[in-house]
């Protein structure tokens, strides 16, 4: 179990120590509010993961090294932005799919340009959400003072990459 | 109710073809190959996911994001954005709830630079979403690395919002243009 796993876990347990203060009710609200999106979670993620790994082993020898590996630069990073951006589809699709192309050779500065495209730009989240609730104005507004967002997240990841060595994970 | 199942299936779909896919183009091996990496996968993440579960869950109880409207008015400068993104990242749950509480932050006197920080630090930093699946699927390394260059998105873009000329209010929202009118402030 990671450093990662075990901090989480003692940010839930102090977080859930700060509930069971306030009162049990809470606590127990916390407890079973976790419980039911479990229930929505695990059987999406128990689909989802082996795509990722399906993906992997689809995806060509080489093609994610070379149109979105590390060595791609600021190219790579524009693919991906636009790549994400067309990414229809939930948490469940994009983070897969981005860890069966870290695993065969895409750089993780670009899949930082990919999934901030995703989230930021998604076309499919905007058109059947934002679009109806809030209304065409909000969504030019959103758009144009965010356009450039998800290509400065993608240079800046290539800047501090060098701290994080594990985020490739090859 | 509809749109859960409806998830599952498109995710099923895609899976079983990609499956199919393998078995076709790759062979056997390289099918049982991948059966074998998930497995190690699931094994990995499980312990991230149920911590993450409870972790956000409780986050919910202690902090409501809607109880931050009043520090984001037009006058709120940039401290404002960033209560904004705060409040965008402790905001839980999917487009369909998100959406919506835009609303309930502009009737409460928040202002448009405030609102586009708000939607950007939901959908690029949304705590939620990164500890049940970015930070176990795809590693701290890489969580904590695309958290740091998104961080600072939703201010930037909140104030390039409060700078363009394009004005909106919240007579411009459908949801609320043949509705009930929204209390306390007239549409201008």
């Amino acid at each position: 179990m990671s450093v990662g796993v075990i901090g989480m876990w003692v940010l839930a347990l102090v977080a859930l120590g700060l509930c069971l203060r306030r009162s049990p009710v809470v606590a127990r609200r916390a407890v079973a509010e976790a419980g039911t999106s479990l229930k929505r979670v695990a059987p999406v993620m128990l689909m989802a993961l082996p795509m990722a790994a399906f993906v992997s082993e689809l995806v060509p020898e080489g093609w994610a090294e070379r149109w979105l590996g590390p060595e791609s630069g600021a190219l790579g990073i524009l693919l991906a932005t636009l790549a994400g951006s067309a990414l229809p589809g939930g948490p469940f699709v994009a983070f897969p799919l981005v860890l069966g192309f870290l695993k065969s050779g895409a750089g993780p500065a670009q899949m930082v340009a990919l999934i901030s495209g995703w989230a930021v730009l998604g076309l499919h989240r905007t058109l059947s959400w934002e679009l109806p609730i809030l209304g065409a104005r909000f969504v030019m507004l959103r758009l144009a003072s965010s356009l450039a967002l998800p290509f400065l997240a993608g240079m800046a990841a290539e800047l501090l990459l060098p701290l994080f060595p594990g985020a490739s994970l090859r | 109710m509809f749109r859960r199942h409806a998830t599952f299936l498109v995710i099923t779909a895609l899976t079983l073809s990609a499956a199919v896919a393998v078995w076709m183009l790759r062979g056997r091996a390289a099918f049982f190959h991948a059966l074998e990496a998930t497995w190690g996968l699931i094994v990995t993440v499980a312990p991230s996911i149920l911590g993450g579960l409870l972790l956000s869950a409780a986050l919910r109880q202690l902090v409501p994001p809607g109880a931050l409207a009043r520090w984001m008015g037009a006058e709120s400068g940039w401290r404002g954005l960033v209560v904004a993104t705060a409040a965008g990242m402790a905001m839980p749950g999917g487009p369909v709830a998100a959406f919506p509480v835009v609303l309930v932050l502009a009737q409460a006197g928040a202002d448009r630079g405030a609102l586009i920080a708000f939607v950007l630090a939901w959908s690029l930093n949304g705590f939620q979403r990164i500890l049940v699946w970015e930070l176990p699927i795809l590693g701290p390394d890489f969580a904590i690395l695309r958290l740091i260059c998104g961080l600072p998105l939703p201010v930037i873009a909140g104030l390039l919002a409060r700078w363009l000329p394009i004005r909106w209010t919240m007579a411009d929202a459908p949801a609320l243009r043949d509705g009930a009118p929204v209390a306390g402030k007239p549409a201008p």
